[in-house]
């Protein structure tokens, strides 16, 4: 288990401007649960730009070769069939089929990157146990700062005092809670 | 006295009416969206039933056709394809507007397709789900249709991959799975409000699973966000690429007034008008059931509009250059198809229909009040399908009816039952429709926050400018 401070917030400026506040205190281990995304809250953040498009460029690449071994391998080499002596292998009446394969393997790995990435599916996540948490899918917005507290309870306090400080001009209801190990 | 008050009334109509009319908080837009699903309308329950007795008549033509075999349709040589492929044809154009809402209009950042790119996106999947089936049916024994999926087989053979018949699984497979997929992740994040705002433990228990435990971390959100960019960029070519090929079937015949280039373009336009018909006759009773004119508002009904007015002169200009070409041709067929058969021959009155209904309806949105009005809009909508319906009917049937040689000319009636096929796919369409209603949050939440947001954001910067 260990220990995280949340700030609650009731409107997207304020989460980015308090998201700023905890950043510039030095906090590293910070996260924001949202009800829709805020770009400029990702740039705060520090959130690394995913990787998912080269993923799927890649993917589309390989859907565009196996559509074309397939159709070259099965119409001009193990079962060629003669249509009035036009080529066996016509790149113009593959493409169609080659299109639609980069297509189908570039959508269904853009799918699953976007889940895995996630660590979705899942039934459960510790952070539905915190009270509360449900409105981050309605109208609150959360920032959750997991820096290590090496489980010294003064530390923790001190940290939960200056950040009460730093943030109540916002309106921010900072609480603690206890996570499992693991993510956040 | 106010800004807006001093404006003339001429030039305050030519201001676009809002993309969104909601002055409350997130929560009460939240919870207003939620309700349709919470809390379903008196009327739901005994439209559910009607369709799914309409589905019911369905499912017995097709146990019949099955069963008997496909000799009940009325197609025969040289007739060979009639209403199954009128129907495939007409229904996978219909499935196209939901993709080019909410794939095209997402990349040029069209805040109006918001609110009802999800509604769309469904009528996308239905209408592609009703497409598949007359394919299948018409291959008279349906349990054999992986036969055009390359899968090694003791058979030794493998399937023809210049024939444009295998253009077409490949192509409406995709199609079906793609919007699926982009559908379902546009999706999650709603399904996790309604797991977090359900009452009933139930309730929670099973959008719980649906939503795969979203959680909405800034790091979530951002894959989110450039997962969706991405189908949607992806999904763009394919809505284009998917007609262009069903219109394939037809121009690599040699048939005349099928072999035609025109022939790709023509039915992408075509299919994204009777698309774009097909989500208007469904939202507009939508919207006034459910009263959510102040989320989808007269401003949607305009672009619609414009869109179908846009959408119907290239179907016009499509008609245009077909007779041209097959005049300029100089192929006597060709000549004979498209200028003499067509237009006065036994299916003339089909021919008609389609002048009518997708060359003159449309006219009616040069005007704003006409774009503007639901009634107008919903009637024209009708007027648009029933005349795509006919173009289809038109130009599969004619082109075989009356090919080079007189001797094999014959003409082609419908059986109740390719009627009811027909008829039957549209109840099941429309149940299939209003389950969608029933259970999944039909306008995106997450996204009309978001948009409500970008909103007061402008209009706070505007105030300040």
């Amino acid at each position: 288990m260990r220990d995280v401070i949340i700030a609650e917030l009731d409107s997207p400026e304020r989460a980015v401007q308090a998201a700023r506040s905890v950043r510039a205190l030095g906090y590293r281990r910070v996260e924001a649960f949202t009800p829709f995304p805020i770009p400029e809250l990702e740039d705060v953040l520090g959130v690394r730009r995913t990787r998912l498009p080269y993923l799927v460029f890649f993917a589309g690449l390989s859907g565009a070769a196996l559509a074309l071994l397939v159709q070259w391998w099965t119409n001009a080499v193990d079962y060629p069939i003669d249509v009035g002596g036009r080529p066996k292998s016509s790149l113009p009446t593959d493409m169609l089929i080659v299109f639609e394969t980069t297509v189908l393997l570039a959508a269904l790995t853009a799918f699953a990157a976007v889940l895995v990435g996630s660590r979705l599916p899942r039934l459960h996540d510790p952070l539905f146990d915190l009270p509360g948490f449900e409105r981050t899918s309605l109208d609150r917005f959360w920032i959750l700062i997991g820096d290590a507290y090496d489980d010294d309870a003064d530390v923790l306090d001190e940290a939960l005092d200056l950040l009460d400080g730093e943030l109540a001009r916002l309106g921010a209801v900072v609480t603690r809670a206890r996570l499992p190990e693991g993510r956040a | 006295m106010s800004a807006a008050a001093s404006v003339p009334p001429r030039a305050r109509a030519d201001v676009d009416p809002p993309v969104l009319e909601h002055e409350g908080s997130h929560m009460e837009l939240t919870d207003e969206l939620l309700d349709k699903v919470l809390q379903p309308p008196r009327w739901m329950r005994p439209a559910l039933v009607v369709t799914f007795l309409g589905s019911l008549v369905l499912f017995a033509a097709i146990a019949y056709t099955v069963t008997t075999g496909i000799g009940v349709w009325g197609n025969n040589i040289p007739v060979a394809w009639a209403f199954g492929i009128t129907n495939f044809v007409w229904w996978i154009g219909i499935g196209h507007a939901g993709t080019f809402i909410s794939a095209f209009l997402l990349l040029l950042e069209q805040q109006w397709r918001t609110s009802i790119n999800r509604f769309a996106e469904a009528m996308t999947l239905f209408a592609v789900m009703q497409a598949g089936l007359f394919p299948l049916l018409h291959m008279g024994r349906p349990w054999f249709f992986y036969w055009l999926i390359p899968y090694p087989n003791t058979m030794k053979v493998w399937p023809q991959f210049r024939s444009a018949l295998t253009w077409d699984v490949a192509a409406v497979m995709t199609y079906f799975t793609v919007s699926l997929l982009f559908w379902y992740l546009g999706l999650v994040p709603d399904l996790a409000v309604v797991r977090d705002r359900a009452r009933e433990r139930w309730r929670r228990r099973v959008y719980a699973i649906f939503a795969l435990g979203w959680r909405g971390s800034a790091h979530d959100w951002q894959r989110w966000r450039i997962g969706y960019g991405l189908l949607g960029g992806i999904a763009t070519p394919l809505v284009v690429s998917v007609h262009s090929i069903v219109s394939s079937d037809f121009a690599i015949a040699n048939l005349p007034g099928w072999h035609s280039l025109v022939f790709p373009p023509y039915f992408v336009a075509g299919a994204i008008y009777s698309g774009f018909a097909m989500v208007l006759t469904l939202m507009i009773p939508a919207r006034r059931l459910y009263r959510v004119e102040h989320v989808i508002t007269t401003r949607h009904l305009d672009s619609m509009a414009k869109m179908l007015l846009v959408t119907g002169w290239i179907v016009i200009y499509s008609y245009v250059i077909e007779a041209w070409s097959a005049w300029y041709s100089g192929d006597r067929f060709e000549m004979y198809t498209t200028l003499v058969m067509r237009p006065f021959g036994p299916y003339a009155f089909v021919y008609w229909t389609v002048i009518a209904c997708n060359c003159v309806t449309p006219q009616l949105f040069w005007w704003r009040r006409a774009r503007r009005s639901a009634a107008v809009l919903w009637i024209a909508s009708l007027f648009v399908q029933v005349g795509m319906w006919a173009e289809r009917f038109m130009l599969i049937v004619t082109s075989q009816a009356r090919d080079f040689l007189p001797s094999s000319w014959r003409v082609y009636r419908p059986t109740v039952i390719d009627g009811t096929l027909l008829f039957g796919t549209i109840a099941f369409f429309l149940f299939l429709f209003l389950l969608f209603l029933r259970f999944v949050p039909f306008i995106p939440i997450a996204e009309l926050k978001e948009l409500k947001h970008r909103i007061a954001v402008e209009r706070e910067d505007g105030a300040r400018a």
